[in-house]
């Protein structure tokens, strides 16, 4: 696992996915702060976590796109497969690779908290939870597009499904509407967006959070049967 | 130190292998030989772990390769057709991920040093593998199956896309791997396994349809057939030969007969009184040598002709 964690981690850098993700991620969330904190001397920023929900959703699906589907291109997984790991290993440290690229990138915004103490006052148990919350959301969408990556050989393809689960896990409510009932119930339950609207809220909902980390095991287990169900087509 | 045990694999509806059985010895050298399309590749794939198998068993070290695939992979090098490189890390990068993802023991900088060397890629190490050549990069890829010293090597076409000379380098390590080593090498260029193995399994449409020692082959196969040279036209000739009692079958080649006899009898003296007595001269008389190569059609061929 640690070999494959590796490995992953700098091939995000040398092939400049995980650069790309890192600048598009603090760029798209610098301009936010920007224009509608900073310039309006508001030090209630919470909303930044609704934009970098916002973004993740696109964002993720392009650092994860290449994970499995370009090993299946390049035949390299024939080295991962043939080799004395288990599936849910391989899973894991391309899992915890992607987890640190986004650590990496979060990290970042830790400017913004530092930004508003030094002018201002920051609420810092609202703040705190909502990194926690999502950290766990990122999780989860690290998960899902993992997943996604293993159905096909084509980054785009993969890409292109990612987001499209993305939306579903966040926008279907609103796509639904409240006209159909049962529908609507089952989207907003699902929906991440609608969920994470507590936490700009100020609740810690532990049974959101609880949601978040069920999905990311759900889409890792079923990560590693996915692999390990190639062998017997 | 290799089991296969009745092994059969569909892909959908096509099989691809059916009911493959055989072993292999420690230390010896088997070539895996058949067209395009055999189930050679499918069959390395499941002694690896890769795929599994539809139906059947297969062992490598004492350790069946589903049920306790973790050991049985650590007894494995595995140079799967296209060497599974990642283009984007150096030779020794690569080789260490490699060492690492085996859980290799041992020193690593002598091992991968020793390797290196083995297979020549010494002077390349420090260089990104997308800028190496095919034959480098297929180097590279027997060098990622001999790290972790396993004791069983699985080579599917090791030489491919190499020039003559590498051919010949990569061959004598084949051989010189091969007196520790067990290996299995497939292939379908027929001087490499006359090169190198000591034995042929010749697969076919998913079936074995040979698995012997290369000489008993070549023995079998040419052992009742025989060249004989007369100097008569060629009706008279052909007459007289298939009178010889013992005589199956004799087929005309330019001015060259080939009589096929029983495996039993030895008609080189009939023919030589037979052809006394018609006062016909015989020029040369001598077993016919038949190639490895023309075994292989034989075997592989005949299905499609009927």
């Amino acid at each position: 696992m640690k070999a494959v964690f590796k490995r992953e981690l700098r091939s995000y850098f040398t092939s400049g996915i995980g650069l790309a993700y890192c600048s598009l991620f603090i760029f798209l969330a610098n301009l936010s702060y920007q224009t509608t904190y900073v310039e309006q001397f508001s030090s209630n920023f919470v909303g930044i976590f609704g934009v970098i929900l916002g973004n993740m959703s696109f964002l993720i699906p392009i650092l994860t796109m290449r994970i499995w589907s370009e090993e299946k291109k390049q035949k390299t997984d024939q080295l991962l497969l043939t080799a004395p790991v288990t599936p849910m290993q391989l899973v894991m440290g391309k899992f915890m690779a992607a987890m640190t690229v986004y650590f990496i990138s979060i990290i970042l915004t830790f400017a913004y908290p530092i930004i508003t103490y030094t002018y201002g006052v920051v609420e810092w148990r609202l703040i705190i939870g909502n990194y926690i919350a999502i950290t766990c959301v990122a999780a989860a969408y690290i998960a899902i597009c993992q997943f996604m990556s293993c159905l096909t050989e084509s980054q785009i393809i993969s890409a292109i499904l990612s987001l499209a689960t993305l939306l579903c896990f966040s926008m279907f409510h609103d796509i639904v509407g409240a006209d159909i009932e049962l529908l609507y119930k089952v989207a907003s339950f699902i929906s991440i967006e609608l969920r994470y609207m507590n936490f700009l809220n100020g609740i810690f909902a532990l049974s959101d959070i609880v949601y978040f980390i069920s999905l990311a095991a759900f889409f890792l287990f079923i990560n590693s049967r996915m692999i390990d169900k190639r062998r017997w087509s | 130190m290799i089991k296969i045990n009745n092994l059969y694999k569909n892909y959908g509806p096509k099989a691809a292998v059916k009911g493959i059985s055989f072993s292999v010895q420690k230390g010896e050298i088997v070539g895996f030989l058949g067209p395009n399309g055999a189930g050679k590749s499918t069959t390395m794939n499941i002694l690896t772990g890769y795929l599994s198998a539809t139906d059947g068993t297969a062992e490598i070290a004492g350790y069946d390769v589903l049920d306790r695939a973790m050991e049985a992979r650590k007894h494995v090098g595995y140079l799967p057709e296209q060497p599974p490189l990642y283009l984007d890390m150096t030779v020794n990068e690569y080789l260490n991920f490699v060492y690492d993802l085996k859980k290799a023991k041992g020193s690593r900088t002598k091992q991968l040093r020793e390797i290196c060397e083995k297979v020549g890629i010494a002077d390349v190490r420090k260089r990104l593998i997308k800028n190496l050549s095919k034959g480098y990069k297929q180097r590279v890829g027997i060098a990622s199956a001999l790290v972790g010293d396993p004791e069983v090597l699985i080579l599917d076409e090791p030489t491919v896309g190499l020039d003559p000379n590498q051919i010949s380098e990569i061959r004598n390590l084949i051989r010189e791997l091969g007196r520790e080593k067990t290996i299995i090498l497939s292939t379908h260029i027929i001087p490499e396994v006359m090169a190198v193995c000591e034995r042929v399994v010749i697969i076919n449409d998913g079936q074995i349809v040979a698995d012997d020692k290369l000489s008993n082959l070549i023995d079998n196969a040419s052992g009742n057939k025989l060249s004989v040279e007369l100097d008569c036209p060629e009706t008279e000739g052909k007459k007289l030969l298939s009178s010889v009692s013992g005589v199956k079958e004799v087929v005309c080649d330019r001015n060259k007969f080939i009589v096929t006899s029983d495996q039993q009898t030895d008609v080189r003296k009939k023919i030589f009184f037979a052809a006394a007595e018609k006062k016909i001269p015989i020029l040369e008389i001598r077993k016919a040598e038949i190639s490895l190569e023309r075994i292989f059609a034989d075997l592989t061929l005949k299905g499609d002709r009927a």
